[in-house]
């Protein structure tokens, strides 16, 4: 038996938490935050990425209907509340293009609980994805772990366990591999 | 756990399993390389076994892997179809390839496919690579993915369309219309690989 339909139907965690906030609205609980969202090109992005300040930086492009993104996105999430105070900063980068994206990946990010701004994918695809990582084929999603220094050190396509996600940043936390980028 | 939430955690669970199983997905075909296999025959939406083989044009053969569901793949669709079909005629066997496994997207289903091949007017085989081996053996990763091989055979494009999915009147590089025409005309094709964002093939468990 399969998924029902479309592939943008959420998995239960979405679903899940959707209605712990609409339960919170209803209780009279503040709105959560709303995420700023920023317009990326390739350019804007390697800004971001070597912005000081991080120890670790982690690149995750995804989209709201993508099934596999939606899928891995609480762990990414989890995993930045589990680092942010060790220096990770977590980029999120939406590939949506409908119109009306904004509404969508903002609605998308407040029930996540994503609270700090985030990114809209801009601009011609392939130079985006030459810039990142010429690795990596275009498939969605998409996650690159950068160091300090802005230096690609893992890169992986499709979603990953947290477990994988967490091994890898914390490989580059305690900088236990070579600065040659490597694959997971 | 709900029984959905189990299904999630089971899908995620076969996923990777695929991943570390014997069913290893080739690196990407590289250019010059011959199409993998070209003679396994494939369900057709007419109910009838193709394969890569039996599509191959005197020019050169398209091979596109497709699905239903990819929102990039709806973008495209009427591109795709109108290069494939426009390209029959003159010497360019056609046939587009779904290797993703409906029990992940139901949409991906095959009587989906025959509805989405005839309202688009396909006049190309769409096939399906039941066991995502097809997709496997080329290294395609992507929906939309094309693979474009020349009169004898070999891989001379590998990519996407063009350089805009979402508006169609705003694109200024037509990669694979371009690359079409130079296999028809036996010349070398302009750009030979590019790339663009597409929705992960959804593969088939081992």
């Amino acid at each position: 038996m399969g998924r029902s339909g479309r592939e943008n139907r959420g998995p239960r965690r979405w679903s899940g938490a959707a209605t712990l906030a609409v339960a919170l609205v209803a209780a009279g609980a503040s709105s959560p935050p709303r995420p700023e969202l920023r317009i990326a090109t390739a350019g804007k992005l390697l800004e971001e990425i070597r912005r000081p300040g991080a120890q670790v930086v982690v690149v995750n492009v995804w989209a709201t209907w993508c099934l596999p993104c939606r899928e891995e996105f609480p762990d990414l999430v989890r995993l930045h509340r589990a680092y942010v105070s060790r220096g990770l900063r977590l980029v999120l980068v939406s590939a949506d293009f409908d119109d009306g994206r904004e509404e969508q990946v903002r609605r998308f990010l407040t029930v996540q609980g994503v609270d700090f701004p985030s990114f809209l994918k801009e601009g011609d695809d392939m130079e985006f994805i030459e810039a990142l990582s010429p690795r990596w084929t275009g498939a969605l999603p998409a996650t690159l772990v950068y160091d300090s220094q802005g230096a690609l050190r893992h890169f992986w396509e499709g979603a990953a366990s947290y477990s994988n996600m967490e091994k890898n940043v914390l490989d580059v936390l305690e900088r236990k591999s070579s600065p040659k980028e490597e694959g997971s | 756990m709900t029984a959905r939430g189990l299904m999630v955690s089971l899908a995620m669970v076969l996923a990777l399993a695929v991943a570390g199983s014997g069913m290893v997905r080739a690196d990407a075909l590289a250019l010059g390389g011959s199409a993998p296999k070209a003679t396994t025959k494939m369900k057709n939406v007419d109910g009838k076994k193709v394969s890569i083989a039996d599509v191959a044009g005197q020019k050169g053969t398209l091979v596109i892997f497709t699905c239903n569901a990819c929102p990039y793949v709806k973008a495209w669709q009427d591109r795709i179809v109108d290069l494939g079909n426009s390209y029959l005629s003159q010497g360019v066997g056609a046939i587009a390839i779904n290797s993703n496994d409906p029990s992940i997207v139901e949409e991906d289903a095959y009587d989906v496919m025959k509805d989405r091949a005839a309202k688009a007017k396909m006049g190309f085989p769409y096939v399906v690579d039941s066991g995502s081996e097809v997709a496997m053996a080329f290294g395609a990763t992507r929906t939309p993915e094309v693979f474009l091989f020349d009169a004898k055979g070999q891989l001379v494009y590998h990519g996407t369309i063009d350089d805009n999915h979402k508006e169609a009147e705003k694109v200024t590089k037509t990669y694979l219309k371009d690359a079409l025409a130079a296999v028809v005309e036996g010349k070398a094709v302009p750009l030979a690989e590019t790339k663009a964002m597409g929705c992960s093939i959804k593969f088939k468990k081992a």
